[in-house]
């Protein structure tokens, strides 16, 4: 009974990183909050499946990230279909100037939407959750070139997208 | 690696000592790679104020309750069909906020003299939010940008909420500057008579609700802590 009482007071603690997580994965709010109660009860399903002393939070991202692909995929693939070729091609400008008068989170979250799923996760998982290549690539059960290379396209994508107005 | 992805490891922090001074002397030495690299600092430093008051905010209670009743198996589908408007939790309303992002460019016409600055991947005050952050009371009639709320953070920081024209947000003092915590833009439509007496804005609200120890400062205590230089 102690044992569940910390399991699931672990995932209490998580919870706001998971949401945060889920509103990277998800630019719909109500999904991505959807996303995260099916989270916690998948979690809470499979709890026997988690090994103590291993990190809780890489296993629930991960379970995240599953439950994301599960229900998402096709909705995500139409999106990232919808993104104009040019914009990913229109890198050039100088941003700071743009940046140093205008931040638009709009802009940010929008783009992260935009974004291929391959993408996105490594995105958010590295530059937004602040986990490093290594536990995204155990995480996602990716090489870590591959996790590496993803990064890098994404983000270069996102610049593009965002960098400049 | 491709030398691509050893420059964005590097600006990561995952290179070894050895690859990692190697790349941070090219860098050095190429002002392309400089401004590259300054680029996505920045852009790390606005993903993370985009999405960091989601983590910041209180979590709806009904996915904390989740968590003290797990006997209550609900699957996404069913979470989404069962989604009634009337209860649609308080998040709702605050990511739309959010999403409505940040206009910070509306605040100050003048491109050069933008109210907010980036350093080293952080966002700080800068012109006029800087000078009412610097100065100005709670009391004060509203100009361009009206003070709210100041207190200590867990960080012993001093922390002022503020709102400007169509934005609002919170900045805690650090090493002589004004850091930005959190930046949100009002409701569409709100924009022109956005006023924090009209209520703050929930992300917001959120926001400072986490960040804060202690109580808000009384009149007092505000001018007082200016007089002492925010420290």
């Amino acid at each position: 009974m102690d044992q569940s009482s910390s399991f699931e007071g672990q995932l209490a603690e998580l919870l706001p990183r998971l949401r945060r997580f889920a509103h990277a994965l998800s630019h719909d709010s109500a999904d991505a909050d959807d996303l995260t109660q099916a989270t916690i009860e998948r979690a809470l399903r499979s709890r026997d499946r988690w090994q103590e002393g291993t990190r809780l939070d890489s296993w629930s991202y991960r379970i995240m990230r599953n439950l994301w692909i599960d229900t998402a995929r096709s909705r995500s693939r139409k999106i990232a279909r919808e993104v104009p070729e040019e914009e990913g091609l229109s890198i050039g400008e100088d941003p700071r100037d743009a940046m140093d008068a205008a931040v638009d989170l709009k802009r940010v979250m929008a783009a992260m939407g935009r974004l291929p799923d391959d993408q996105r996760e490594v995105v958010a998982l590295i530059l937004v959750e602040g986990f490093g290549y290594r536990e995204v690539s155990e995480m996602l059960g990716l090489p870590i070139g591959t996790v590496s290379s993803r990064l890098v396209r994404g983000r270069t994508a996102l610049l593009a997208m965002v960098g400049e107005r | 690696m491709t030398e691509d992805e050893k420059f964005f490891a590097w600006l990561d922090g995952e290179l070894g000592p050895a690859e990692s001074a190697e790349m941070e002397a090219k860098v050095a030495a190429d002002p392309e790679l400089e401004r590259l690299a300054e680029q996505h600092r920045a852009l790390g430093a606005r993903l993370r104020v985009a999405f960091d008051p989601i983590a910041s905010a209180a979590v709806p209670d009904h996915l904390a309750a989740t968590l003290r009743a797990p006997a209550k198996v609900v699957d996404f589908a069913a979470a989404r069909r069962a989604r009634s408007m009337p209860s649609l939790p308080q998040w709702a309303a605050m990511a739309a906020t959010l999403a409505l992002g940040i206009f910070v460019g509306t605040m100050v016409p003048d491109r050069a003299a933008g109210p907010v600055e980036v350093q080293a991947g952080k966002l700080y005050a800068a012109a006029s939010l800087n000078q009412a952050l610097e100065t100005q009371l709670a009391s004060a009639p509203a100009d361009s940008v009206r003070i709210g709320m100041t207190f200590r953070n867990g960080a012993g920081e001093i922390c002022r909420s503020f709102t400007a024209q169509a934005s609002s947000g919170l900045a805690c003092h650090r090493n002589g500057r004004w850091q930005l915590k959190g930046l949100f833009a009002a409701p569409e439509g709100q924009g022109g008579s956005y006023r924090m007496a009209a209520g703050m804005d929930p992300s917001l609200a959120a926001l400072v609700d986490s960040s804060m120890a202690g109580e808000a400062f009384d009149a007092n205590q505000e001018k007082a802590a200016r007089d002492k230089g925010w420290r």
